[in-house]
């Protein structure tokens, strides 16, 4: 377990934004320190640094047409192409597809990025997750636990010459 | 008179938070200027009556993102004026320290990310990086240095949770400080460099004159560059303690945004941040910054806002020069912090955030709960005297093309490193016994 980062983006305070911190907060209790886990507000730059040369998985929320609230898409985020954030302004003027570009061109990208983007609704201030989102973070979680509980990140091969 | 026309910006780019610019101006002039901050309000002020005196500094680190040291600063010293703490020379130079992580960290975010752009001519940090790559890198690598600050002190880089009333939870050994002096003696070199590079730029013509000269306020310490501590003073007068900040400033709300704009009574718009730090306190920077703002020919007072970027770069250089001085003299704290215990009293605080001037004031009852909390964050401040820019600026500029004329706008903006969702905290709320009406 011990090259992988877990990173989430989003507001806690901010609806079914707050997933990535939620899984995050769930995922703590069961690595006990073993694991870094960072809750990103939006800091791409620091993304950069936090993510530069490692395995990660990236927790976020995202709206995505043609997508049902609670719906998990599954990217391979250095191979498929990650679509712009819907939010048009970031803390910092950059979007997780910037900072990927960014971090292509300064060479700041991670070894493996798995992103694990949540399909939300309500991404009103104060408001809580949804019961369809939060359904979907103990299914992240669950996906998180199981990609780092074997060597290589993945399901033991059981397929014998 | 020639026909009307309107600059139209929806979303602002390469600002913290959510705002739009709207301009109508013709030939003869300009006629209206709204810097909008349509982020929603967050009513910061209000969810904290009630809490735990202790408490406000966490709590209104969370205002923001990019710098919750100055929010903790302030809080925790309007608390200890409430309360009759003076921290020792120790801890107030820790706490010195873990501010100077937080200008780095901010600044350079500001001038690699957000700014140089303007200035090398594209739309985004990420295009300029794909010609530039070296800028972005250095950036990036200045900006660890003073996240390493901000994570030893205060536990981790972003929200820090280390400080508290009284001091802090717990303080680094001197070796601790050692390992963080070799990080940072790197950084300053390219600090430096950075300082080079950003005088190297070219800024837009922009100087006001006459009565539209601005008035800069910020801190004054008779022995230090103001980060914690001093008096509140500007260029035209003004010298006052900052238990007397509310009887000389004053909040208004402007229909069209939903932050509050701060004015000086009956005198109007100022201009708080890196400039006026730098215009009021050039004396009291370190002899390496003096020395270089000499070798680069940038003078000792700086009219045009297009040059904060070589005054935040200096900022920077000092903070890494101020950093390795308190390292070099850090005596351990024999205790981590001060107690107290809590009586009804009132307490104000003022500190330099990257921005500016943040002022923070609490009430507390007898129990150590908050009563009432007022923030005055720098954008706040700094958003009248933005508008006043734009409506000067446009008339020198009609005749570039619409587009570039937009540009130039959203530079002089982001002149001022605007933070959106430090200046939407506010809360305006009235209650009426028997029937409580928010609104």
């Amino acid at each position: 377990m011990s090259g992988w980062t877990i990173i989430s983006l989003g507001s806690r305070f901010r609806g079914d934004d707050g997933v990535g911190p939620y899984v995050l907060d769930r995922l703590r209790g069961r690595f006990a320190g073993r694991v870094p886990l960072v809750e990103n507000g939006g800091d791409m730059p620091r993304l950069l640094q936090d993510w530069s040369g490692r395995w990660v998985c990236l927790v976020d929320a995202v709206i995505a047409e043609g997508h049902a609230v609670g719906d998990i898409i599954r990217l391979d985020g250095l191979v498929e192409a990650v679509a712009p954030s819907p939010c048009t302004t970031s803390s910092h003027g950059l979007n997780l597809a910037e900072a990927l570009e960014m971090g292509k061109v300064v060479g700041a990208l991670p070894a493996r990025l798995e992103i694990f983007a949540v399909c939300g609704a309500d991404f009103t201030t104060g408001t809580a997750l949804s019961r369809a989102v939060k359904s979907a973070a103990a299914s992240v979680e669950m996906e998180i636990l199981e990609l780092l509980a074997t060597p290589h990140g993945g399901p033991e091969c059981t397929n014998t010459p | 008179m020639g026909k009307s026309k309107t600059i139209k910006v929806d979303y602002l780019a390469r600002v913290e938070g959510e705002g739009a610019l709207y301009i109508r101006y013709d030939d003869s002039g300009v006629h209206d200027v709204k810097l909008k901050i349509f982020e929603p309000p967050r009513f910061f002020e209000g969810f904290m009556r009630g809490r735990d005196y202790r408490e406000a500094p966490d709590i209104t680190a969370r205002i923001c993102g990019i710098c919750p040291v100055a929010y903790q600063m302030s809080a925790l010293h309007a608390m200890e004026d409430a309360l009759g703490l003076a921290p020792t020379p120790e801890l107030r130079a820790l706490r010195r320290l873990i501010y100077c992580g937080e200008w780095i960290e901010s600044h350079v975010l500001h001038i690699y990310m957000l700014h140089a752009p303007d200035f090398l001519g594209y739309d985004s940090a990420v295009a300029m990086a794909r010609d530039h790559p070296n800028i972005v890198q250095d950036g990036l690598e200045i900006k660890k240095a003073g996240n390493s600050i901000v994570r030893l002190l205060g536990g981790r880089e972003i929200h820090p949770i280390n400080v508290r009333v009284g001091g802090f939870y717990r303080v680094p050994d001197p070796g601790e400080l050692g390992k963080l002096r070799e990080t940072l003696e790197r950084a300053q070199e390219m600090a430096a460099d950075m300082v080079r590079w950003a005088a190297s730029l070219s800024f837009p013509r922009f100087e006001r004159a006459g009565e539209e000269t601005y008035e800069f306020v910020a801190l004054s310490h008779p022995d230090e560059y103001p980060m914690n501590e001093g008096r509140v003073v500007s260029n035209k007068g003004l010298d006052i303690a900052v238990h007397e900040y509310e009887q000389h400033f004053q909040e208004e709300h402007v229909p069209y945004s939903n932050a509050l704009q701060c004015v000086l009574k009956e005198r109007g718009a100022y201009f708080v941040g890196p400039m006026a730090r730098y215009n009021l306190n050039f004396d009291r920077l370190s002899p390496r910054v003096k020395q270089l703002a000499g070798e680069i020919g940038f003078p000792r007072f700086c009219g045009n806002p297009f040059q904060s970027i070589v005054v935040r770069s200096l900022e920077v250089l000092y903070a890494f020069d101020e950093a390795l001085r308190l390292i070099d003299s850090y005596q351990q704290p024999s205790e981590a912090y001060l107690e107290a215990e809590p009586y009804a009293s009132r307490g104000c605080a003022a500190t330099e955030a990257p921005r500016g001037l943040l002022y923070h004031r609490y009430g507390i009852d007898e129990a150590g709960k908050i009563t009432d909390a007022r923030i005055v964050p720098p954008t706040s401040q700094n958003q009248k005297t933005i508008e006043e820019d734009l409506r000067l600026l446009l008339p020198q500029y009609l005749r570039l093309p619409e587009a570039q004329l937009q540009g130039l706008c959203e530079q002089a903006i982001r002149n001022y490193d605007p933070c959106i969702s430090c200046s939407t905290h506010f809360l305006q709320l009235h209650l009426e016994q028997g029937r409580g009406a928010l609104q």
